[in-house]
């Protein structure tokens, strides 16, 4: 067992990272040691993560235990660079967290300074003598090539600037030069921030945090009024919104909420977390407040305007995507479904189930725009084929007696223990297998309505034909009415 | 006199108060309403669905209304499809009728059981196209629990978009007693839209529906030809078995009905030819015990019991 981290005392009583576990004990009898969690680090690591998204929505982790901000465009909201990492700094600490943070115009740059030179802000044109003195080490590089660049007595990044390159390069491969150009912020580097970054978004910084529901729907609703104007200069809607709590002690919730099409109005927004927060009430645990509110627009749509009728429709009545939204915002978007018709001829397949979310619209486009007068009796013979009301999702087996063979009906079965005599058939309709879907082996089934002597109807089907099966299998798929 | 007009007071109020619970109009304004019937949220005729039986229709006093919960019932799981077939006609007949008067959109939402799902199938919208109804705007939903599904037919009744909201429940749950189902329909009172409680496997309960229908199996019609004759030995439109349970009328009413999903209409049958035989007792009804004798646990009696068919 090794030593994987220290605290300042274990630093001050000489103790060094990789050491063994005896040796450290011997040098220090009264040492405390815990087990190292991976995950829990990890988690830690992520949930840190979330509290820095209050001052960008660009973090991104580095390694173990560093993170990079990227807080081009957001520093004045905080009173300038020097007061955003003072901040920063000294809420971390108050956190009980021991941390170093620098600002530069490269990340590798900030990497270094955060890691070897303790907290430090550096413009633009002084980057090459705020790096020079620091360790090789501080320029993100293997070990082992530290130690072969020591031993030539390349010790400081100082002594790689003024070194020519292109033996630098044979030597030791272009992947310290273009740390080196990163570092010098010559080499563009990309940092992949954590989370997608929400099209639009607004906030609001409390100075007492917030625990009720009421107020945080209210608060929710005046963001989102906020929001407003940007989505109308934008002419969209939002469909996927995200609520994002802070809490004071740090942890933050994210709780995310779909409309069945665009959203603009800051009351309606407001109403889809409404049913979002009662949904999940117990999870959201308030503890001693909220400090921090944003709204997040994670997918935006363009807005169709429609116009109001003089007739003014019955305004006791709510939409039927109002009445969507609420749904799969308390019960989960898979709740609530509709279905699309498909062309497939295997009963199972060609009705797909969808989430009544997506696809509100397309319903809404297929709807006739306006009923004529008289009853429109659809042609309900334009699918002449007798289907049932209820289908088995999973065809359940069942014993026939006495079939007709080859092409025939049982006149007896037994289903779920259940004996039934049956009176009346009809079929069969032979369904072949979709060859291009399940291959040429695929069995046939045949199709019959069978209706028993008391009065049930049922769909049951002969999977294979008897010249192919010595014994083809019998399944219930569904009842008449 | 005065004592004659201060009793008249009094029955009058008291007249008020049954029509108020029972939610009919008041007998002093219904004449009033009857006259202006322009105003539009009043039950007007339009307001109630029929079902094109005579018989029936006067039994449920014109019709069911539509801002109204009723309840359909079924014995058990193996009559599940014919009681969702049941719903599903008046749902058709709704979707019908609102089409015919430019009513509210033909949505339908289908709140399903879990258990039943499982039992008895999932609705197929195919099947119930061919059955009659217009699919386009069908929606079905599937809580995890009753109270989801509670409100869900609230949220369902209140949004008013709805023609039709079918709400099917397993059994006689305890979370859906008389409270809840009040509950249902004066929401359903208040935003004039109709919910139908499909009780499927439940026993009979009291609660807040008008009207409660039981609906049993029926041997199918067979199939007509064009020239009016019948096809022999092949199944037809499906036939209920419906018996009125609970309405104002007192005799239980119990007629067969036949769906013809083309026209939508039902149609009354003679019993005579459609009556199932009595289902056959089992031979061992195994919920029989056997009596004690000498003491609690004697001796089981030598030989087995053989589930031999019934002789007659």
């Amino acid at each position: 067992m090794r030593l994987v981290a220290l605290d300042e005392g274990a630093d001050a009583a000489g103790l060094k990272r990789g050491q063994g576990l005896a040796e450290a004990r011997a040098i220090c009898p009264a040492l405390i040691v815990s087990e190292e969690d991976k995950a829990a680090d990890r988690r830690f690591h992520e949930a840190l993560a979330d509290w820095c998204d209050r001052y960008t929505p660009l973090v991104a982790l580095e390694g173990d235990d560093g993170l990079f901000l990227d807080i081009t465009g957001s520093a004045h909201l905080f009173g300038g660079e020097e007061a955003l990492l003072q901040e920063m700094l000294t809420r971390l600490l108050e956190m009980g967290l021991q941390v170093q943070g620098a600002i530069s115009k490269a990340p590798g740059l900030s990497s270094a300074l955060a890691r070897y030179a303790g907290n430090r802000i550096v413009a633009d044109e002084d980057c090459e003598t705020a790096i020079a003195p620091l360790p090789l080490s501080a320029l993100r590089i293997e070990e082992s090539l530290v130690r072969a660049l020591n031993k030539l007595g390349l010790k400081q990044v100082g002594d790689l600037l003024g070194a020519p390159r292109a033996p630098l390069a044979r030597r030791f491969g272009s992947h310290l030069l273009m740390r080196l150009d990163q570092a010098l912020g010559l080499d563009e580097e990309a940092i992949s921030p954590r989370r997608p970054v929400a099209s639009l978004s607004a906030e609001r910084r409390l100075a007492e945090p917030v625990q009720a529901e009421e107020d945080i729907l209210m608060l929710a609703g005046q963001v989102a009024e906020a929001l407003k104007p940007s989505l109308e200069a934008r002419g969209a809607g939002g469909r996927v919104f995200e609520l994002v709590l802070f809490r004071v002690d740090g942890k933050v919730f994210r709780i995310s909420a779909g409309a069945s099409r665009p959203l603009r109005d800051a009351g309606r927004i407001a109403r889809l977390f409404q049913e979002r927060l009662k949904g999940l009430h117990d999870e959201l645990d308030a503890g001693f407040g909220f400090e921090i509110l944003r709204l997040n627009v994670l997918r935006h749509e363009d807005f169709d305007t429609e116009q109001g009728d003089f007739e003014g429709d019955d305004r006791r009545h709510l939409s039927l995507g109002d009445f969507v939204d609420q749904v799969s915002a308390r019960l989960g978007p898979d709740c609530l479904q509709t279905y699309q018709l498909r062309e497939s001829h295997i009963p199972e397949r060609a009705v797909l189930p969808v989430a009544a979310l997506d696809h509100l619209s397309a319903a809404i486009a297929v709807k006739p725009s306006r009923m004529p007068e008289a009853a429109p009796l659809q042609a309900v013979g334009s699918d002449s084929r007798e289907r049932p009301l209820r289908l088995f999702t999973h065809p359940e087996p069942l014993e026939a007696f006495a079939v007709e063979v080859p092409d025939g009906p049982p006149i007896r079965f037994r289903w779920r223990r259940l004996t039934h005599q049956v009176r009346r058939a009809e079929g069969p309709e032979r369904l072949a297998a979709e060859w291009w879907l399940d291959g040429e082996t695929a069995p046939t089934r045949d199709y019959f309505r069978l209706e028993s002597e008391n009065g049930q109807r049922f769909w049951v089907y002969r999977q294979g034909l008897y010249d192919q099966l010595a014994n083809p299998r019998w399944f219930m798929h569904g009842v008449f009415a | 006199m005065a004592r004659s007009a201060l009793a008249q007071e009094t029955v009058f109020a008291l007249r008020e108060t049954i029509a108020r619970l029972e939610g009919k109009p008041l007998p002093a304004q219904a004449a009033a309403k009857a006259q202006d019937v322009g105003n539009g949220i009043e039950r007007a005729p339009g307001n109630l669905l029929t079902t094109g039986i005579d018989m029936l229709d006067e039994a449920l006093e014109g019709g069911l209304a539509c801002d109204t919960l009723t309840e359909i019932r079924s014995e058990g799981f193996r009559h599940a499809g014919t009681a969702s077939g049941f719903a599903l006609a008046l749902c058709a007949r709704m979707q019908m009728q609102h089409a015919a008067s430019r009513g509210p959109d033909n949505a339908v939402l289908w709140i399903a059981d879990r258990m039943a799902a499982q039992e008895a199938g999932k609705i197929y919208p195919l099947g119930l196209r061919r059955f009659g109804l217009a699919i386009e705007r069908l929606f079905h939903a599937l809580p995890t629990s009753l109270e989801d599904a509670l409100w869900l037919a609230e949220a369902a009744l209140g949004s008013g978009v709805f023609c039709m909201t079918i709400l099917e429940i397993r059994g006689n749950p305890k979370a859906f007693g008389l409270t809840e189902s009040r509950r249902l329909s004066l929401r359903a009172k208040a935003a004039g839209r109709p919910l139908l409680i499909l009780r499927q496997a439940g026993e009979e309960e009291a609660s807040s529906a008008l009207f409660r229908f039981l609906v049993q199996p029926a041997l199918a019609c067979e199939r007509r030809l064009p020239d009016g004759a019948m096809l022999g030995g092949s199944i037809g439109h499906p036939v209920f078995r419906l018996t009125l349970e609970k309405s104002r009328n007192p005799a239980p009413l119990s007629l067969y009905l036949e769906w013809t999903p083309h026209d939508r209409q039902f149609l009354a049958l003679d019993p005579s030819k459609h009556a199932l035989l009595p289902e056959q007792p089992a031979t061992h009804p195994g919920a029989a015990f056997s009596k004690t004798v000498n003491g609690p646990d004697p001796a089981p009696s030598p030989g087995s019991v053989l589930a031999f068919d019934r002789a007659s």
